[in-house]
Formats: structure tokens, sequence, C-alpha cells
């Protein structure tokens, strides 16, 4: 395997689990409603799964 | 259920859900001003804001809906039968400790003769199943997972000696409050109609722990369904407005106990100004699967 094929399979695999990291783990609409106004942003309400 | 079925809706989705595993960890974000709002057992929002918090109690979650469960082939057949014993509690400032010190008044017994232990609600009925405690007060869905499983049998159910009980309460930071009540009224509004829809029947009860139990509890939707729709007095969604009277019987029997220090009056820990605005609320027009409420 080529140094240019193995860096190529390395940046593909860290582009991987970049995207999937950004789409489990990050809580965008969070992160976007802090960026609202502060008018026009929603409350965060806290729960427990009880009933 | 009010954020699934207000995401259906025109104008009432007004926040973000986040769940949390315990009482304490609420309590901490609603202090740092991470939550705005949020559920909590009622005797906790009371001490906090006795504490200078600066929350109010907007409206309840739920009534009824706690029980005491035991191991099922254990010894304890009443509620004499707990002397002794290692129940736990999700935590001292819970109506679920406050429930269980009224049964052992009420059989002539002190909140001494039982071991009380503080142990995080998701916890309990697996520490029950390996024989860790005797048992445990609880809120749903814990004793009905306990039930199901074949290990764990209801002693007393929260109505057998508290007619109106209340557990979870809706709070609401003070400075969300001042600056942004209309969201506040709109969040009441939703929990209300929530509750008269849930409260409409049990196809809607099995509706509910259907979305509820994949998308925000992550648990069966089997054991929702066996919470709420077995029997459809064991949780009920109506009414939620706080009652002074209510709130008064906790205060007291929070400071027979020791958890709370002063006589906290009603008006300083409740608003009622919400659930006033909510009275003439109705149920949502929603059909499950629907991709609009309304």
């Amino acid at each position: 395997m080529t140094v240019k094929r193995t860096l190529a399979l390395v940046a593909a695999w860290a582009a991987a689990i970049t995207a999937l990291h950004l789409t489990l783990n990050v809580d965008w609409s969070s992160l976007l409603n802090d960026r609202l106004p502060a008018a026009r942003r929603k409350f965060h309400v806290a729960y427990i799964p009880v009933t | 259920m009010t954020d699934y079925i207000s995401r259906y809706s025109r104008d009432g989705h007004v926040f973000l859900p986040r769940k949390f595993q315990g009482f304490p960890e609420i309590k901490e974000a609603l202090i740092a001003n991470r939550m705005q709002a949020g559920f909590m057992v009622a005797p906790m929002a009371m001490a906090l804001r006795s504490q200078g918090v600066p929350i109010k109690i907007v409206y309840l979650g739920h009534r009824y809906g706690s029980a005491v469960v035991v191991q099922k082939s254990g010894p304890v057949r009443s509620v004499h039968d707990l002397a002794g014993k290692t129940i736990a509690i999700p935590s001292r400032f819970s109506d679920e400790h406050l429930i269980l010190v009224r049964a052992l008044r009420k059989n002539g017994m002190k909140r001494s003769d039982v071991h009380m232990v503080e142990m995080a609600p998701p916890d309990v009925a697996g520490a029950l199943a390996v024989g860790a405690i005797d048992g445990f007060s609880m809120g749903e869905p814990y004793p009905s997972q306990a039930e199901i499983g074949g290990y764990g049998r209801i002693l007393f159910l929260a109505r057998d000696y508290w007619p109106d009980y209340m557990s979870c309460v809706l709070v609401v930071r003070q400075d969300a409050i001042d600056r942004r009540p209309q969201a506040v009224q709109v969040l009441v509004d939703g929990i209300a109609r929530s509750g008269l829809w849930l409260d409409r029947g049990r196809a809607h009860r099995d509706a509910a722990a259907d979305f509820v139990g994949r998308y925000y509890f992550s648990q069966p939707p089997a054991l929702l369904r066996w919470v709420l729709s077995r029997d459809l007095q064991r949780v009920v969604y109506s009414p939620l407005a706080p009652r002074k009277a209510d709130f008064d019987l906790v205060r007291d029997l929070m400071m027979e106990t020791g958890v709370l220090d002063r006589r906290i009056d009603f008006s300083e820990y409740v608003d009622t100004r919400f659930a006033d605005g909510a009275a003439a609320a109705t149920a949502w027009r929603y059909e499950p699967g629907s991709a609009r409420a309304e």
C-alpha cells in the first residue's frame, strides 16, 4: 500500500468518525437555540423518566 | 408528552426537553441557569425556595403515580412488617419519603423504625431484584418495572394513604417568569392540555406510552402501557393546578421530619397565575399518528 493511499484511508476514517461524532454527540438544537436572541430562545426544561 | 404533541401545533413549541437521571442534578442545573424550568419533587422545590433559590412552582406534573414496593417473595406483608427493613427513597426532599412517613405514622410507627436510603430512581428496581434493599418508595414506572419483572409487589399505592397526592411539580426560574411570562403560560397551557388529553381514555394512554417510551424515557412502551393503561387511576393528569391545602400538608410533613426549617408561605414558592390562565384549557385535538395538533 502506498503512503498516499494510506494517508487517504486515514483521512477518510477521521472524516467519518468526525461526522458521526458531530451527528451523535453534539446537541445541535441546544447550540442553535443558545445563539438566538434571548426573547426568541426556547426554555430548557429538565425532566427525569418518571411519570 | 407536551413536547411531542406541541411540535405538531402552530405556536405551542416553546421549550427543549432535557433528560436527567436524578433530582439533585436537576436542582444544580436550575441553580446554574442551564435549565430555565424543570420537573422535580415538590418538597425539593419548596426547600430550594426556602433556601433562597429564585424558582417558583407553577403547575403539577401529575397526581398519584407513586407506590411502596417490597420483594415479592419477602416477609413484608403489611406496613408493620417494614420495621427494621431497608427502604430506598429518591431523596429526603421527596413526596415518596413523606408518603412512607405518613403510612408509618398511620400504623403507629416512627420514621426511625425503617432504615431509609437515598437512591436514584433508575437504580431501585435492580437493587430490589438483587436483594440490596427490602423495598422502595418511588414514582412510576419503577414500581411497575418491579411488578412486571416478577420480583416486586406493591405494598401500597400513594392514594391509599394520601388523597390527591402529588409528586412532581413544574418549577420555573424567577427571571424566566419575569422576562417571558407568555412563554411560561404557553408551557403550562401545553401541560394542562396534555393532561386532559391523557385522561380521555385508554387509547390516548397507549399512544403516549408508545412515543414517550421510545423518544423520551428510553423505556419499553409495554412498561409504560402497564403504568398508564392497566388502571387509569394509577396516575392521573388532571386537575394539575397547585392548591394551597395540598402544599400546606407537604410543608407541615417536611417540618415534622426535619427537612424544612421554617414555615414557608404558599405565595412565597407558588405562582398561581399560570395555572389560573390554563384553567379554561381544553385537551389537545390530536390523533396519534397525525402530523397536526390544535
